[in-house]
Formats: C-alpha cells, structure tokens, sequence
C-alpha cells in the first residue's frame, strides 16, 4: 500500500471514529458513500475538514466531492494532485 | 429586536436568541440571551433549583447559528444534524446574561459544522460543536 493512501485511511479512520477498523480492512476500490463504507453527508463534511487539516487539500464544491469521494484509490489521487508539497 | 423574528423561525416559548451582538455572515456570530425566572422549563427544571437544561443551552447556540446565514430563513428552519464534543462546565441560572457565540468551521452538501460557546461573564458554561443542516 502507497505511504499516502494508507495516511488517508489512518484519517478516514480518525476522523470517522471506525473503531476497530484497520487500513487493510478498506477496499481501495470501493465507494465511500453508499453501498462500499456506507458513509452520509456528515461523514463527507468530517472527511472534507480532516482532508484540509491534514493535506491541507481544499475539496470546493459537491463536484470536487464527487470525484474524490469515489473510492479511497480516488481520494488518494486527488490529495496527490492537489497537495502542494 | 424585530430582526429576530424576521430571521428565525423559532417563536416563544423556543425563540432563545435576545440579541445579537456582532455578526459577520458565514463567519461568526454573537448573541445574547437574558435568562429570566419566567421561562417556562424553569418550572419543572427543577422546582427548588431552577437552572436551565443543558441540551437547551445547545438549542441556543443552533438559534445563534442560524445568523450566520445572510439571508432571512423564510420560515424553514436550520436543523440540527449532530452534536459532537459538547461539555457542561457550570449551569445557567435565572438572571444570568449568556454569550452565545458560534464560529463557522466548514460546509460541505448542505452540512454545516459549528464550533459554539456558551460563557456568562467571562465564564464558560458550555462548548460544543454542531452540526447543522442548511435550508
């Protein structure tokens, strides 16, 4: 697993207080919202915040959203897109 | 003050917002809310020690929250979505002048999240963070 997908499921997991989940339990394919982690709209705005706290990535609008939220695989290539290292 | 209720909802005996104080749309707003022996919960809550519930203390901060919006909410109401880290350090009495001051922390679909104080001279009764939804 990449160093950075792996921080973004440590911070899916903290933020989302998964307890008891571990990174290799995610599938990076899977949809964060729906049928894949099952996560809501409050959800999104925890991941939202954690992402700008800790990549300090701004996701903008639903749109940005959208594509990030797809998989984790998505989100981890979005940060890496966007984050200014 | 009429702009109040022109901007809430919320009408007596729930209007909990008396004033505000400062307020910069989308940022963060301050209000007051003077806390006198004839609200109705006090009555029951409790009898020989009236002091106000703490989950209305929370209702105070969302009716706050609700000016962080520009415009008028026309009726429909924010409505609370959650409640995280909330902590009662001290109760609010009757007499008691509360500060009511929440801060925008992010918005995502719809989805607010608020970081709310409750401090009555100088003193911190209650933070909390909310969660709201947006009309």
């Amino acid at each position: 697993m990449s160093d950075l997908k792996l921080r973004v499921k440590d911070m899916i997991i903290e933020r989302l207080k998964l307890e008891g989940m571990t990174p290799d339990q995610i599938d990076d394919g899977a949809p964060l919202f729906g049928d894949g982690l099952g996560l809501d709209s409050i959800d999104a705005l925890e991941l939202v915040l954690g992402i700008e706290q800790v990549f300090g990535v701004k996701i903008e609008d639903e749109a940005a959203g959208m594509k990030a939220f797809k998989s984790v695989q998505a989100l981890t290539d979005f940060i890496a897109e966007h984050a200014k290292i | 003050m009429s702009e109040i209720p022109a901007h809430l909802p919320h009408r007596y005996p729930f209007l909990l917002v008396d004033r505000i104080l400062e307020r910069e749309p989308g940022v963060r707003v301050v209000a007051e809310k003077l806390v006198t022996n004839g609200e109705p919960y006090l009555q029951g809550h409790f009898q020989d020690r009236p002091l106000v519930p703490g989950a209305l203390l929370l209702e105070m901060l969302a009716q706050a929250g609700g000016f962080l919006e520009a415009d008028s909410l026309h009726g429909s109401a924010i409505f609370l979505a959650g409640v995280q880290d909330a902590r009662f350090r001290a109760p609010a009495f009757p007499g008691d002048r509360l500060r009511l001051e929440v801060k925008a922390a992010g918005a995502f679909g719809g989805i607010m999240k608020l970081n709310g104080t409750v401090s009555c001279e100088g003193r911190e009764l209650c933070t909390a963070s909310l969660l709201v939804k947006r009309p």
